[in-house]
């Protein structure tokens, strides 16, 4: 799920930063910094869209640098257990598919795919049913439901089912 | 413990007569019965109610059935309502005594009841015998005893009373049963080993003849122990009256048996309760010690067992048996488990009989004495000779036992196993659990509070009590998936991951390190949000070490189980695991090697490389370690293995990706430095401070830069400190240190600047590209760079490249330890000759090589101090070096014959001469690859050596090089003897030890003197005489002296 918060974070400047363009640097760095990281607590950080306040820099002694605490709005996606995503597979073995979404790995064990699709290893491996209509398979795009995940500070996992009405397969690559 | 034993009895009478009853009433009732016949008989005519049992016998049925009602319906106070019966109270009580009484006086008459002599099987055998042995006719016989019996019942039950069992009737409470401080104590007493029944037997005839004054309730010898018996007694005294004269008691001692502690003594070791059909077990002794085994069926009578195995059959030998032929006999050879496969044994002339078991209608294989089932060994085994106690089978176990029945029975089997070996206290406050029988099941809840056996729940559906008690081993706990657990038994304990099904009692979780499926008991599981891997280490060995395995053969552990480790083993062809103890690792290999992928590039560790090859072709990931030119390839994106990929050096390829050969051309960049100078960082500047301090090149490279700031933006590599051996940019230099950007960690850290190598500088990029594109190998490369670059120095000054070009391997090979070096020259040493052989380009090169150097020499030489001279001059012409170089380029290859004219007068020149001829300039070039790589050591003068000379050997002390490599040697350790003229193959440096005094032979610092601080590895811990600096060098080129 996608939320916009605002969060704050010190920033650390370089000396040979200050000047008259101070603030684009502090929030340049900002953007480098943050865009695309992890907080277990809030998820990924997906875009910084605007600064709330800059606070008053503080000296750190000895090297120069300058402290700044930055408030900023932005966009988080946190996946959530239950949640239903549309992931692009990004593996497929023996063991199920890894698909992300985004910056989310989500893991699909075969015991979480219906039990009418069957692995077939080669080339391509993949998952087909019976009747070969639906395939998944690298670059499928699929709808899962996401029923666990672990959160570390720097990484978000999720496993993730397609054993439930309206799940599975949504794009096929080899049929478009 | 003898009342309720007899009460037992009564029922089993009881229900012979009345089928109908149930057995908690008949237990009540019996109570009631024994309490009323104690009193009731005191007035009553026995002898009537007797008859009039007998003669009415049906009609007595139905009013004890009647009776049975009230009891139900009333409870306690149905004594009143039996009393108001139309029958005659009295008449009822008699009849009941009559039972009870005649009873007892099978006791008597058969093995007294008081003695209860506790066998296993006991109660049932006798129960059965007593119910055969009771004709109603051979009572009648023994009316007259009855009044005799009567007293003596009175006598037994008299003293104790009955209250309890009055009013509690309607439960059977055990509880109540159990001894009080006013029932009789049990007391302990030694007696002879293995005359423990003989000792109760004879305490029995004693009461038989003495009657009543022998004060004792009951004389207990148990089976399994030994040396002892115990007596039942009010007192210790009457104890001692009982044992007194008896030769087997020695009866100096008599222990009192503590209340709590009554009960264990008799309750009996219930091995036939245990032993139900189903049940795992494990085999004690034999082939098939420690193998799980299935009970099918039980004998309690014989203590047998009939256990259902994986037979460990060798058919081989079994053939060899049958047919009588004689085979050495290996010993300590235990086959295999292996179902039996009945048409393999025929193939081996093995008769099978097909048979049909008359009993169950199954077909059953017999070999010999043997009989097969399914594939299984059915086996009649004494009970004796199994473990039943605490058997956890694993999965793999239990998977192989289900393998050819039906799935459905097998997890069941597997469950009831599981409860039968659960820990006490296994559930803990807050646990989720699934009811899985009775009832409830399949009612879900969370445990509020654990008492011994029943667990009270709190139910998840609504309308129910607020908890539940429920039998524990009605519970299992309970996951859903997406729930992230730790496994905390069994062998994959310490494992975390994420419940992705759940199979009844069994889990199927994804682990989070190998991202594997991994099946276990929800019992062997607990919640948890951390995030382990697991154990990580045995021992020494962790996670990912490389090992060197018992049999030669070595590879990567890729997991680490509770006692053993899964190996990757080093075989390119295709994966091989193996379960791996670790007695059987011999040590961790921890060395580093550099390899030549298929294109001739040095691959080292933590290089990025792409397999081509094989069946993982086209995986890529970075080098975890290498041996024998077999890379383990680490590849997060391949599940099998944690994600290991073994792979022959020649079949994979470097990945440009972290520039990874970059630190090795930079080094043999710098080897050759002078043509990959680039224009902007001058190399003198670069070799300045990756010299480390200045004094030991500054002198000559006056010329170079003095800005630091040169290095910003170079990429250098880490010597020392904990960041050794990474890479990085610079981005900063404050004063003595350098903050360098890791290319690995994606971080800047801040290093002392003397710790940094700048040599690996990556050169304008076209030439670096060039370089790889032409798929260079290491050796040729330094052989054909003087021809590619040869417009640079053009462009330069013409000197400082060919300066640098012959200084520079030198200080590399002093700088060694430092950099992955030392291994590229082994890799030399093999793969150069077939390097010279194969490569074309080398042929066509050498001649603008030539033409190359023929003006620079000069300069290049005029440039450098005298000093450099010698030092860059003399190991290559004087040094054995000088004799190997010739022989394995000159001779093997082709393309080093255009050389040779050039080093034809090379070889006679004197060193000074040298430099001057046009063509040894090439040489030059070429020879410092070749003479530090070669495996000779350098002479210089005053060093120790030892000099093998006509099959003796000598210590000395080499006194001057000549121009042709040979040395003038003063023998003896000081160098006061002979004088000879030695070969430098009959020479071999005395290697220095710890505080010796040495000379550094190579490198940048060749000729000083110093001492050896200190040993570390390869390296050598140095501390130069002039500067007191301390440097740590490869102990290859320190030479002892006197």
């Amino acid at each position: 799920m996608f939320f916009h918060i605002v969060l704050e974070r010190n920033m650390q400047l370089h000396p040979r930063h200050f000047g008259r363009n101070l603030r684009e640097n502090l929030v340049s760095k900002l953007m480098k910094d943050v865009e695309g990281t992890c907080s277990g607590r809030h998820g990924f950080v997906v875009a910084i869209t605007g600064i709330e306040n800059v606070g008053k820099g503080l000296i750190r002694d000895g090297t120069g640098f300058v402290t700044f605490p930055v408030k900023y709005q932005c966009v988080v996606f946190r996946p959530f257990k239950g949640e239903i995503l549309e992931a692009a597979v990004t593996m497929v073995n023996k063991m199920g598919f890894f698909a992300e979404a985004g910056p989310v790995q989500i893991f699909v064990s075969n015991h979480l795919i219906p039990d009418d699709m069957e692995f077939q290893s080669g080339d391509m491996p993949n998952y087909t049913t019976s009747d070969g209509s639906v395939k998944i398979q690298k670059d499928s795009e699929v709808r899962l439901k996401i029923i666990g995940t672990r959160v570390d500070a720097t990484e978000i996992f999720c496993i993730g089912t397609i054993k439930d009405d309206f799940l599975g397969v949504i794009n096929d690559p080899t049929t478009a | 413990m003898v009342r309720r034993f007899d009460d037992e009895e009564d029922d089993d009478v009881e229900e012979e007569e009345y089928e109908d009853e149930e057995e908690q009433l008949l237990d009540d009732e019996d109570y009631d019965v024994d309490e009323d016949a104690g009193r009731g008989r005191r007035g009553s005519s026995k002898k009537r109610g007797r008859s009039d049992f007998i003669d009415d016998l049906a009609e007595e049925d139905d009013d004890e059935d009647e009776d049975d009602e009230d009891e139900v319906y009333g409870g306690g106070g149905g004594r009143g309502k039996r009393h108001k019966a139309p029958r005659d109270g009295s008449q009822f009580f008699d009849l009941e005594a009559q039972v009870d009484s005649d009873e007892e006086e099978e006791e008597d008459e058969g093995e007294d009841g008081f003695i209860v002599e506790t066998g296993a099987d006991m109660p049932d055998e006798d129960s059965g015998r007593r119910m055969h042995r009771r004709p109603l006719p051979l009572r009648e016989d023994e009316q007259e005893d009855v009044e005799a019996l009567e007293r003596s019942i009175q006598a037994r039950y008299a003293r104790s009373s009955h209250a309890e069992y009055d009013e509690e009737t309607t439960d059977v409470e055990q509880q109540a049963l159990l001894p009080s401080v006013r029932d009789p104590k049990l007391w302990m007493v030694k007696c002879a080993i293995g005359r423990e029944r003989e000792t109760a037997v004879c305490l029995m005839q004693k009461y038989i003849d003495r009657g009543s004054d022998l004060q004792i309730r009951s004389v207990i010898a148990l089976d399994h122990l030994k040396n002892f018996i115990y007596i039942e007694a009010d007192k210790e005294a009457h104890v001692r009256e009982a044992i007194k004269g008896q030769r087997n008691i020695f009866g100096a001692k008599i222990m009192l048996v503590p209340i709590r502690e009554m009960t264990d003594v008799l309750s009996v070791e219930s091995k036939a309760i245990d032993l139900s059909r189903d049940t795992w077990v494990r085999m004690k002794i034999g082939t098939y010690k420690g193998d799980l085994a299935q009970v099918v069926d039980v004998d309690n009578v014989r203590q047998r067992v009939t256990v259902k195995l994986i037979p460990r059959i060798d058919l081989q030998a079994l053939a060899n048996k049958l047919e009588g032929r004689e085979v050495p006999k290996k010993k300590a050879f235990v086959p295999p488990p292996r179902l039996m496969n009945v048409d393999e044994a025929r193939e081996l002339h093995i008769r099978v009989e097909h048979r049909r078991d008359p009993v169950t209608g199954d077909y059953i294989d017999y070999i010999g004495a043997m009989l097969f089932k399914d594939g299984f060994l059915y086996k009649t085994v004494s009970m004796k000779s199994i473990s039943v106690q605490n058997i956890k089978p694993t999965f793999d176990e239990l998977e192989k036992f289900r393998a050819p029945s039906a799935k459905g029975e097998g997890e069941m089997v597997g469950l009831s196993t599981l409860f039968a070996n659960r820990k006490k206290g296994h559930f803990m406050k807050g646990d989720a659990v699934i009811v899985v029988k009775g009832d409830l099941k399949n009612l879900k809840g969370w445990v509020e509070k654990v008492e011994e056996e029943n667990v009270h729940i709190r139910p998840e559906m609504k309308g129910l009590p607020k908890t539940l008690a429920v039998n524990e081993k009605e519970l299992c706990k309970y996951f859903e998936p997406g729930n992230h657990v730790k496994v905390v038994a069994g062998t994959k304990e310490g494992a975390t991951g994420m419940v992705v099904k759940v199979e009844q009692h069994v889990l199927i979780m994804l682990s989070d390190t190998t991202k594997e499926h991994i099946r276990v008991f929800a019992d062997d599981v607990v919640e948890s949000s951390e995030v382990t891997t697991g154990v990580t280490k045995i021992g020494d060995y962790e996670l990912r070490d490389l090992v060197l395995l018992d049999n030669n053969s070595f590879g990567v552990i890729i997991r680490v189980e509770k006692e053993a480790f899964q190996v990757l083993k080093g075989v390119p062809e295709r994966p091989e695991v193996s379960l791996v103890k670790l007695r059987e690792i011999k040590c961790k290999l921890e060395k580093k090697f550099d390899v030549q992928d298929k294109y001739r590039n040095t691959v080292s560790v933590k290089d990025v490389v792409r397999i081509l090859e094989g069946s993982c072709k086209g995986k890529q990931g970075p080098v975890e370690h290498i041996y024998k030119g077999i890379l383990f390839v680490y590849d997060r994106h391949h599940l099998e293995h944690a994600g290991f990929i073994c792979a022959k050096a020649g079949s994979c390829c470097v990945v440009g990706g972290s520039r990874s050969n970059g630190a090795r051309n930079g080094d043999s960049f710098s080897r050759f430095g002078s043509f990959k100078a680039p224009p902007r960082v001058p190399p003198s500047p670069r070799r300045f401070s990756r010299g480390g301090p200045p004094h030991d090149s500054g002198g000559r490279h006056r010329g170079g830069r003095g800005g630091h700031d040169a290095l910003v933006g170079t990429t250098v590599k880490i010597r020392q400190g904990p960041f050794k051996g990474y890479r990085g940019r610079v981005v900063d230099i404050k004063g003595p240190s350098v903050r360098v950007e890791l290319e690995s960690q994606m971080r800047v850290v801040t290093v002392d600047r003397n710790f940094v190598s700048d040599n690996v500088v990556v050169s304008t990029p076209h030439r670096d590209t060039s370089r790889y594109g032409m798929g260079s190998e290491t050796p040729m490369r330094s052989a054909r760079t003087p021809l590619h670059p040869y417009m640079t120095p053009m462009r330069d000054s013409g000197a400082t490249p060919i300066h640098d070009g012959m200084r520079t391997p030198m200080r590399d090979r002093a700088w060694n330890p430092y950099a992955p070096m030392s291994p590229p020259r082994d890799n030399w040493e093999e793969g150069n000759p077939a390097s010279w052989g194969t490569s074309p380009q080398y042929q066509p090169g050498s001649p603008p090589s030539r033409a190359y150097e023929a003006p620079t020499p000069g300069s290049g030489w005029a440039s450098t101090p005298g000093g450099s001279y010698s030092e860059a001059g003399t190991p290559r012409d004087s040094g054995s070096s000088y004799a190997n170089a010739p022989s394995p380029y000159m001779p093997s290859t082709p393309s080093g014959q255009p050389m040779t004219p050039s080093s034809g007068p090379y070889i006679p020149g004197t060193p000074g001469g040298q430099p001057m001829t046009p063509g040894t300039g090439g040489l030059d070039a070429m020879s410092p690859v070749i003479g530090p790589e070669s495996e000779g050591p350098w002479f210089m003068p005053d060093i120790l050596v030892n000099v093998h000379k006509s099959g003796d050997e000598t210590i000395g002390v080499i006194q001057e090089v000549l121009p042709d490599g040979s040395c003038k040697v003063a023998l003896g350790s000081s160098g006061s003897g002979d004088i000879i003229i030695a070969l430098p193959s009959e020479m071999e440096i005395v290697p220095p030890k710890k505080s010796d005094k040495i000379k550094i032979m190579g490198g940048s610092l060749r000729g000083l003197t110093g001492k050896l601080i200190g040993v570390d590895g390869t390296d050598g811990i140095v501390r130069i005489d002039d500067s007191l600096d301390v440097k740590i060098l490869d102990l290859v080129i320190l030479a002892k002296l006197p």
